[in-house]
């Protein structure tokens, strides 16, 4: 083979020729669809899960004994120190975890639970600001057993659902 | 331009190679916002909390006296379907020194089954 070493800048302009078709149908085939990274979902993804830990940990008797969990102590009490410990606990374990600043995190608590109609009724809990509709919120839920009903205290065990709107504002 | 000046042209080819590899190195980070959205999407989407729920409280209703305990079946099967709109259902029966629980669990997306023995 004979060493050669012309046409250097037609082989140049060739690659520029190429590049610009490849950037031209990459930018069409993409212009559809623009993601900037608050659009990916992560942030939904980790406050989900920072939700659910929470009522997780709420729903632990303390060293893990058999007894009854602070979750299921509000539920069946449900009077105003025990709103008030729902919101103490929950933000503890969300908004203020670890040190340094607040983490920015608002809740709004209730639990669903089925009256004697087989209707699910929604009893609020408590919430550390009114919810607007605006929010970006998601939800975090968990199952206890507790002895009561909806709004009255049952003699016996029922099942109702804890659920948590959170979001940042 | 060919004809103007026929110097230097290793350098500019090796100037369009780089800038190639910058262009490709672009597409790479481009991909990567996609790949975090599809990973969290998908982890949003698989209901592994919702599951572990249904198991733990299944597991608690175990030891709920057994008047009551259909009450609080009706409750986990209807609350599930009305607020969380997934089917729920189970059955259990005891056995010599063991207690076998069929789960069933379906969201539309996912479905979950499970035989269950508790010694």
């Amino acid at each position: 083979m004979v060493k050669n070493d012309g046409g250097q800048l037609y082989t140049i302009e060739g690659f520029a020729a190429g590049l610009i078709m490849v950037i031209t149908a990459y930018l069409v085939v993409n212009a559809t669809s623009v993601y900037t990274a608050g659009d990916t979902h992560i942030n939904d993804m980790q406050l989900e899960a920072l939700g659910s830990d929470a009522l997780k940990m709420m729903d632990v008797a303390p060293n893990s004994t058999n007894s009854e969990t602070p979750l299921q102590r509000i539920i069946t009490g449900l009077n105003p120190q025990d709103r008030e410990e729902f919101k103490t606990l929950f933000l503890k374990y969300t908004n203020t975890s670890g040190s340094g600043p607040l983490h920015d995190i608002q809740f709004n608590a209730s639990y669903s639970c089925r009256d004697s109609n087989d209707i699910i009724q929604n009893v609020p809990i408590t919430n550390s600001r009114e919810l607007t509709g605006g929010e970006h919120v998601v939800r975090a839920t968990k199952w206890v057993i507790v002895d009561k009903g909806c709004y009255t205290a049952a003699a016996r065990d029922r099942a109702v659902l804890v659920e948590v709107l959170l979001w940042r504002d | 331009m060919a004809r103007l000046n026929d110097d230097a042209q290793w350098i500019v080819l090796m100037g369009f190679l780089v800038s190639f590899s910058f262009f490709f190195l672009a597409l790479v980070i481009n991909q990567s916002t996609v790949v975090g959205q599809t990973t969290a999407e998908s982890v949003i989407e698989f209901p592994k909390n919702d599951i572990r729920d249904v198991r733990s409280v299944i597991h608690q209703s175990l030891n709920v006296a057994s008047p009551v305990f259909n009450d609080v079946e009706s409750d986990i099967k209807i609350i599930s379907m009305n607020r969380k709109s997934s089917v729920v259902n189970y059955s259990f029966f005891s056995a010599a020194n063991a207690t076998y629980i069929q789960i069933h669990y379906n969201n539309g997306v996912t479905e979950y089954n499970e035989n269950w023995t508790i010694v």
